[in-house]
């Protein structure tokens, strides 16, 4: 057992556990995207970072890939984590606004204003898709090409796979393919509209069920805040 | 050093005798300096066969920490050719009338055992200190 | 060894070969053997003399003479006038701008007279394709002390003592890596030479390989031997091939010789290595992303721990280092750490390559002690600005490090000093500019690099750099507003936190250090639409000066897309719309008649 510090609270964890496990394992609340249960861990998306160390040295490092170790300081939510976490959201929509996922993380994070120019490339390339076809499908037909701005995710010389058996195992895991609802201003690059909105499911149901969970499902969320917008 | 054999660490300060010229030559740190004069007159004289002569005798004898060098005309065209002996911290000793025979006899006993040849030597001493 | 009176040592470090030094090499035998000196005369190739802005470069030993900037035609005269007659040619020598005296001797030039070589003991002075000579300037006798009279922790704490620090750009303990790797578990260990550098304007490790490349083998025999490795790999970028060469014919030199393979030195020591070639990326210059380049798969960095030390390549503890560092190794070994420990300041010990290039006299390459100032180097060492312009910036660390203005000219040079003031001492590269260079336009060539070189990995890196480029860009063309700036500082921060690799994490960098120094100049973009020193087209426009201009037709016969009208004699007029702003018209006036103004207004329609 390796005991270390989270916000503050001495804990404990098995050693090999990552400190995203460890959180969640203590009910930390971390969000995540290009971590997937039972896919390896890649530490792309950078949503999972957490503060580690003190003062001046300290530093952000994403916990789905760090390992414990004994007398590490973890904080999941300092001013330079939520910092990088909205930045990294804003980053993401300004490049997959029709994921549902993104939008959903941009009205739970507090973004509320995209200032860089669109490009609806709706890959956000988390490497999900490649992990889920190497890993479990053992399909290993898709993965990166090219580096920096020109990377994407396709098969060898974009051609037609020999070893792809239609599985639908990357549009499954693809946080992208999960399309947004199409509430109010569908076709924005932002829409935080579940963040005007006056949830009303509670008039009906015993627990919330709006984008913590489900945006949209329950069809009950028609009512509009009065007033301006946050 | 052409055969290539593995070395052992005692090997490695034999290779670094057999090259003590490189050394001595890059680094400029030889125990003398032999300075030929060739100017015009000094190589109309025969200057590059007392040169030859002498480079045959560094090579006979397997000398390594001698620097051997040129410079124009020194001045006494009459006496050509002459050749500057200096060893370090002591003051240069010219000769003058050389021919081949006589550059063997000085390499032989100034180079080689310190010894001055009187009947070569024109003058001790100048302007320039090695 | 057969004796020559006098060798010819000819630079052939890239840089000089591309100026045709093996042309003058070959020039040289030519005319030695019409002479009929070959028997007297020596002639050799050697790496890099470091006075780049020079080449073609020769040394004539014995007398230390320095010849620069040779052509084919000056060879004959060379050879008759100072070999033949002794009488070294003046024309051919180095004199100092704004002098008039040719200074004969290598050691009395400014620019090598404050260098202090350890790693470039040999450049300039051996041929690097011949063991023999590595071996005739103490070459394996590091090797030999450390096989026959230390132990592995022996050597571990004798690099320790002395400070190494790594030369690749963080500056990590070199002990403290190697002790790490020689208390890892697990089998075998590997050591790997990181020689991908990837810098703009870094030539360091390139002249090293060149130059000497035994000193690197030495010192990764030594660390093999300090590790317990038995396998090692020169990682080597593909776009220096005459490294690539020269370290395959030295790997084969020393196999020859015993000193790689089985019983090195006959101690029972066996260690072998192989070159492997980079792919053209320069993210592979780091640690995790050269490991899976190795390993053959794609380059891409990974979060550490678990450290390299401890599961490097193929999972197997595996010290990786920089190619100065190895060639740094065994000179401490040989002459100890206390004397590597008394060059340098107290936190940076010893000395470090620096490739001086840009807006400077002497371009090249100069080795010195830790501590010495920019100002030393800039002016000292490199003789200052050319042209009489004034200096402006000077980049450290390439496009992980920052540009430092004229205020910090007197900074001393170590690893803390420079992280202190927002740069970073990088791999060496050190980058001058004038009064000419616009720093808002050097931002963005450095993220236009990093954009590209990023592996797209980590969002903040991938998208950082390709915003921050976007809105860099949007300034120079003069279209930015102060809450692009805002934006812009905000990105920079965030980038520089969240990413996962040095790459992204030093990405920010050129951003924020011109932000920090050069505020002004991003500010006259966005808010006065001016660049002030007259670089970004958008911003600049050509106007002839109707007083000075005497209708000479110069600038009319240089200009390219034919915009300038006017009669002899009369003063002329730059159509605008028709002007490219390639400067030409500028270029070719002799009466200063012409001026980069900025642009009134931006029509925006």
């Amino acid at each position: 057992m390796i005991t270390f510090r989270m916000n503050g609270l001495e804990v404990s964890a098995e050693e090999g556990w990552t400190v995203l496990e460890a959180a969640r394992f203590y009910g930390l609340e971390i969000p995540t995207l290009c971590y997937y249960e039972g896919l390896s861990p890649y530490g792309g998306c950078r949503l999972c970072v957490v503060e580690i160390g003190h003062g001046p040295k300290s530093k952000l490092v994403s916990s789905c890939t760090y390992p414990v170790e004994p007398g590490l300081v973890v904080r999941t939510d300092t001013k330079r984590v939520i910092a990088a976490r909205k930045m990294m959201i804003e980053l993401m929509v300004s490049v997959a606004p029709s994921s549902k996922v993104l939008q959903d993380l941009a009205s739970q994070f507090g973004v509320t204003k995209v200032r860089f120019e669109p490009r609806r490339e709706e890959c956000i390339l988390c490497g999900r898709c490649v992990r889920m076809c190497a890993e479990q499908m053992d399909g290993k037909a898709i993965g990166f090409q090219q580096r920096g701005y020109k990377k994407k995710i396709s098969t060898p010389f974009d051609l037609k796979s020999a070893e792809c058996r239609l599985c639908g195992g990357c549009i499954y895991v693809c946080p992208v393919c999960q399309l947004r609802c199409q509430g109010p201003k569908a076709e924005t690059v932002l829409c935080n509209g579940c963040l005007a909105m006056d949830p009303t499911c509670l008039d009906h149901y015993e627990d919330l069920q709006c984008w913590m969970y489900d945006a949209g499902r329950c069809g009950t969320c028609v009512r509009e805040k009065t007033g301006s917008r946050p | 050093m052409a055969e290539k054999k593995k070395l052992r660490i005692q090997d490695l300060a034999k290779i670094r005798e057999k090259t003590k010229a490189l050394t001595t030559i890059r680094e400029s740190e030889g125990r003398a300096k032999i300075t030929v004069h060739m100017g015009t007159c000094g190589i109309a004289a025969g200057a590059r066969e007392v040169m030859e002569a002498l480079l045959a005798e560094i090579r006979k004898n397997k000398v390594q920490d001698v620097i051997v060098a040129t410079s124009g005309c020194a001045g006494l065209c009459n006496r050509e050719p002459m050749a500057t002996v200096e060893f370090k911290g002591q003051p240069p000793v010219k000769y003058a009338d050389l021919t081949p025979q006589k550059i063997k006899k000085i390499f032989a006993e100034h180079v080689l055992c310190g010894r001055l040849v009187p009947e070569y030597a024109l003058a001790v001493g100048s302007e320039t200190v090695y | 060894m057969k004796h020559y009176r006098a060798h010819l040592l000819v630079c052939a470090g890239t840089g000089c070969v591309s100026c045709g030094a093996f042309k003058i090499k070959e020039a040289l035998e030519r005319e030695i053997r019409k002479r009929k000196l070959q028997d007297e005369i020596l002639v050799i190739a050697t790496g890099c003399n470091g006075f780049c802005e020079r080449g073609p470069i020769l040394m004539v030993h014995p007398d230390g003479v320095f010849y620069q900037q040779l052509t084919l035609e000056d060879i004959p005269f060379l050879v008759e006038e100072h070999l033949i007659k002794g009488r070294p040619v003046k024309k051919l020598m180095y004199i100092p701008p704004a002098e008039k005296d040719p200074i004969p001797r290598m050691k009395d030039i400014e620019f090598f007279k404050h260098q202090r070589l350890v790693v470039l003991r040999n450049r300039g002075r051996i041929d690097p394709e011949k063991i023999e000579e590595y071996i005739a300037f103490d070459g394996y006798e590091a090797l030999a002390k450390a096989l026959a009279k230390m132990k592995p922790e022996d050597i571990v704490a004798e690099i320790t003592a002395s400070g190494l620090r790594g030369r690749g750009g963080a500056g990590f303990p070199t002990g403290k890596k190697w002790a790490a790797g020689h208390a890892a578990k697990g089998s075998p260990k590997y050591i790997i030479c990181n020689g991908d550098e990837g810098d703009p304007g870094a030539f360091m490790d390139r002249s090293v390989l060149e130059a000497d490349p035994h000193a690197v083998l030495e010192g990764m025999i030594i660390g093999a031997r300090a590790i317990g490795a038995e396998k090692g790999f020169v990682y080597i970028r593909h776009e220096y091939p005459l490294a690539l060469k020269r370290m395959a014919i030295a790997i084969d030199q020393a196999r020859d010789y015993g000193l790689l393979g089985e019983d090195i030195l006959g101690t029972g020591f066996a260690f072998d290595l192989e070159i492997v070639t980079g792919a053209g990326a320069f993210v592979s210059g780091e640690e995790t992303a050269l490991i899976a380049s190795v390993e053959g798969r794609i380059a891409m960095p990974r979060q550490r721990p678990p450290f390299p030390a401890q599961k490097g390549l193929w999972g197997k503890p595996t010290v990786i280092n920089n190619v100065e560092t190895w060639a740094t190794v065994p000179n401490i070994i040989l002459r100890g750490a206390k004397w590597f420990s008394g060059l340098g300041t107290k936190t940076s010990k010893g000395t470090k390559i620096f490739s001086l290039v840009g807006k400077i006299n002497n371009t090249g390459l100069v080795e010195v002690p830790m501590g010495i100032t920019l100002r030393d180097i800039v002016y000292g060492i490199g003789g200052g600005i050319p042209d009489g312009r004034e200096f402006k910036a000077v980049q450290i660390g390439g496009p992980s490090g920052g540009c430092l203005p004229a205020k910090l000219l007197d900074l001393p040079i170590d690893y803390e000093s420079l992280t202190e003031v927002g740069a970073m001492m990088g791999s060496g590269g050190m980058i001058v500019m004038d009064d000419k260079t616009c720093m808002v336009d050097i931002a963005k060539y450095f993220l236009n690099f990093l954009r590209d070189e990023s592996c797209g990995k980590c969002v903040s890196c991938r998208e950082g750099t390709q915003r921050m480029w976007e809105i860099v860009k949007k300034i120079t063309e003069g279209t930015g507003t102060e809450a692009d700036l805002a934006l812009l500082e905000e990105v920079a921060r965030t980038c520089k936190d969240a990413s996962l690799c040095g790459l992204g994490q030093t990405a920010a960098n050129p951003v924020l250090t011109t932000l920090q120094y050069f505020r002004h100049e991003y500010e006259a973009h966005v808010l006065d639409k001016r660049c002030p020193a007259g670089v970004c087209k958008a911003l600049i426009r050509y106007v002839v000066v109707a007083e000075k201009c005497t209708g000479c037709q110069s600038c009319k016969n240089a200009c390219p897309t034919q915009a300038i009208k006017g009669t002899l004699k009369d003063v002329h007029l730059i159509d605008q719309t028709k002007c490219i702003k390639c400067g030409a018209c500028q270029e070719a006036c002799r009466f200063e008649a012409i001026e980069a103004r900025r642009e009134e207004a931006i029509a925006i329609v």
